[in-house]
Formats: C-alpha cells, structure tokens, sequence
C-alpha cells in the first residue's frame, strides 16, 4: 500500500502539470477511486474540475486519460476553488461584515446594505464614512478601508451620500448672542495690543442618539445583501435588556454577546481628545475593537437590532437601529 | 347638597392616593434625573439601567478606572432603586 502511494506520487509529480493545464481542471491529488458512487480499495489519481464535460465535447488533448503511466484517474466535480477570504479583503459584490472607509480614514466595518429613496446604500458609522463631520458629500469610500490596502480609484465602491453630524463637547459655539459679546471683548483685546482672544465654545453639547452615515454605490452590481458569516438579515427588533445578539465586523469578525444595559448615556472619546455624549444607547459586553466600527447588530433570529461603534476593554457600545433609520431616513 | 359633602369626603383620599401613584417615579425617570450629575463626576463614563447581582432592575454607573471619591460618593441606591457601580474602562469609538 505505502509502495503503492509512493509510486504514484513520483507518477503524479511527472503529469500534474499537464493534467492542470487541461480546461477545468483545478487540482490533482491521490485518493480511492470511486465507481458508481462507491469508494473502492483502488487507489488513483483524482482530478477536480469545476465542471464535468460529456466526452464527445472534448478534444483527446482536454480529455483527462483513463489512466496514467497504468494509474487510474478519476475526475470528480468540485466547482471553483476560492481562497477563503477576510473581512480585510477586497470583495466584489460586497456584503456586510468587511473592510470599508472614507479615504482619510484608517478602516471600519460595512455594518449591511439599506435602503434610501428605493436605492441600496451602505449604511456604517459617520467616523467611518464621513471621517467624524470631517467629510464633503460625495467623497470617496473604499472597500478595503486604508489600512487594508484599499486605494483611490482601484478600490472606490460608493459616494459619501449623507451622515448625521456628531456634537462634541468644547466645540465652538454657534450661538450669534454667545458670539456677538466675545467679538466685543475680542475688539477691546485689540485695541489693548493684547494677544489673547476668546472663543465661545459649548459646555454642554447637544446629546447624540447615533454616529451613522451612508454612501451610494458607483455600480448596484457591487451591493451583496448579505451579511458575511452570518447571513441575509430578517427584519428588525427593539433591543432589549437580556437579547442576545451578534455582530460580523472587520477586525474580530463573528461575535456573540448579550445587552447588559438599555437607556445607556454614555461620555465616548474620539481621537484627538474628542468627547461626544451618547444617548439611548444599547450596552453589551466586549464583543468588539477598533475597526469594528459600523458593524450591524442582530439578534438569534438574524433581525437587525443596532449599529456597532464604540466600546471599552469590558463593552460595546450600539446605536439602536430604530434612531439610525429615522435619522437617515432610511430602511432595509 | 350633602351629597356633594359625602363624595367630596370620599374623593380627598382618592385624590390624595392618585398623587402618590402618580409621584412614584419608574427607574428611567429616576435615572434621567440623576445621570448628568453622575456622568460629570470624575471617572464617569457611563450610566445605563441593567440588573444587579440579585436580577434586580438597577442603575448601572461604569468608570473609567479606580476613582476612590466617585465610588464613595455615589449612593448605594436612589430614589428606591440599587445603583451598581462597575468599572469598564473608557469608551472610545472604535
């Protein structure tokens, strides 16, 4: 038996080129011949092929011979064979789960396709796609994000189409009375020869309900409804306290986790010493890290409950889905 | 005119229990009452409504680290309802 493998390895090392050349075919291999559905004792060379093609449609040279150096072959169908892939790679059409980002930024997550105005658009994270407020409508997106290898124009899947704007604490106020009195003081630093000049900047900054956005495909055949790992999405659910949930994101992939906490306030830093204070939000345990920003959220029965993006070593934070949808305007 | 006088005896408690009905306040309302003052103290980062260690509803205060003062000064319940503080670390978005 050991004297017969090893003979038809040194046989297969000699013909595998060639039978890798003939059309179809995708691997050669040593395996138990199979007749008629059955494994016999019979080993033999085995030939996948993305197809079986009757005889009388292939030349002598494309067909594969019934034997080699007098080892059998046998050919077996195995469709296309694919490297298995990462959320971190380039995917076309592209589904839920994977790589994504605005040109400036470093990579988050394609959190699933929705619909606005009967389009499908992605929907994701605003520091994601719109590079926290820092964006113009209709900057690129990239699928791979950045940091992932993804590239402008190569690698451009959608248009920055819309984002809710994010309030941080310490911002400069808009407030024209707040304005008109520091232009004054402002004046009289002037007319004083004084360097110092004042700004009017908010205490408190208006409560957030989410950080989201979408952005528009260049080409609908680029839109993969699905959601990679876990599947097509089942309508939608109001998270509550005790749901267990689950989330496929670009840097930890596929994970599972339970909401601990509901009515969640939450004080979220963004770089830079950035502070947003978040409203309304889901809290679950840690389930997630950078990168995993936009990830979709959803419970057991794959229906959509949250928007992935923020969290701490022991938590993760969610958007509820029904304050993204009415933010955007949007739906699945 | 005494049949006023009798109903209006008779509805004074009524009222009365109504109002505390009406004045017992549900944890969300407690929580929103108390969550700024809480998250502006030193260490906070969070403040949900989650269940304590028996399972009971409470109100879930999280820091960013150790904050000796913060813990101390933070009540063991408020308003009837258990405050459980945790510490999760800070929150970043991610």
């Amino acid at each position: 038996m050991a004297d017969d493998l090893n003979r038809i390895r040194s046989i297969l090392s000699v013909h595998r080129r060639q039978l890798l050349e003939r059309p179809n075919v995708v691997a050669t291999g040593i395996g138990y011949k199979e007749t008629g559905g059955a494994k016999t004792e019979q080993l033999c060379i085995v030939c996948s092929v993305t197809e079986k093609v009757p005889a009388a449609r292939l030349s002598a040279q494309e067909m594969i011979p019934s034997a080699v150096d007098s080892t059998p072959t046998d050919v077996i169908q195995t469709g296309i064979i694919r490297a298995l892939q990462v959320p971190t790679d380039r995917f076309r059409p592209a589904p839920g789960g994977v790589s994504v980002g605005h040109v400036a930024i470093t990579a988050g997550t394609l959190g699933c396709w929705v619909t606005k105005e009967g389009q499908k658009v992605i929907l994701s994270n605003n520091h994601v796609l719109a590079n926290s407020n820092a964006a113009e409508i209709g900057d690129a997106i990239l699928q791979p994000g950045p940091f992932d290898g993804g590239s402008f124009p190569q690698d451009h899947i959608a248009k920055l189409t819309q984002f809710v704007p994010i309030s941080f604490q310490g911002e400069p106020s808009e407030c024209p009375f707040a304005n008109a009195v520091i232009s004054v003081f402002n004046l009289g630093c002037r007319l004083i020869s004084s360097n110092t000049r004042y700004q009017v900047t908010k205490l408190q900054a208006e409560d957030n309900l989410v950080d989201a956005a979408i952005a528009t495909p260049l080409n609908p055949a680029d839109v993969n409804d699905e959601i990679f790992n876990i599947g097509t999405i089942q309508g939608t659910v109001s998270g509550e306290l005790g749901m267990a949930i689950k989330k496929s994101g670009r840097t930890t992939g596929f994970t599972t986790g339970e909401i601990q906490q509901v009515d969640v306030s939450a004080n979220v830093q963004y770089g830079a010493g950035q502070v947003a204070v978040f409203t309304d939000q889901l809290l679950a345990g840690a389930m997630s890290q950078g990168g995993d920003s936009g990830s979709a959220v959803l419970d057991d029965g794959n229906r959509l409950t949250g928007l992935l993006f923020a969290g701490s070593e022991t938590t993760t934070i969610i958007n509820r889905i029904e304050n993204v949808f009415s933010a955007l305007g949007i739906s699945l | 005119m005494r049949i006023v006088a009798v109903w209006s005896v008779l509805l004074i408690p009524l009222l009365a229990l109504g109002d505390d009905l009406s004045m017992s306040p549900s944890i969300q309302d407690v929580k929103k009452q108390h969550e700024a003052q809480l998250l502006n103290m030193a260490g906070v980062v969070s403040v949900g409504i989650g269940l304590d260690s028996e399972g009971n509803q409470a109100i879930i205060v999280g820091l960013d680290g150790s904050h000796p003062d913060t813990e101390s000064s933070i009540p063991a319940t408020l308003e009837g309802f258990p405050v459980v503080v945790q510490t999760i670390g800070s929150i970043r978005a991610q």
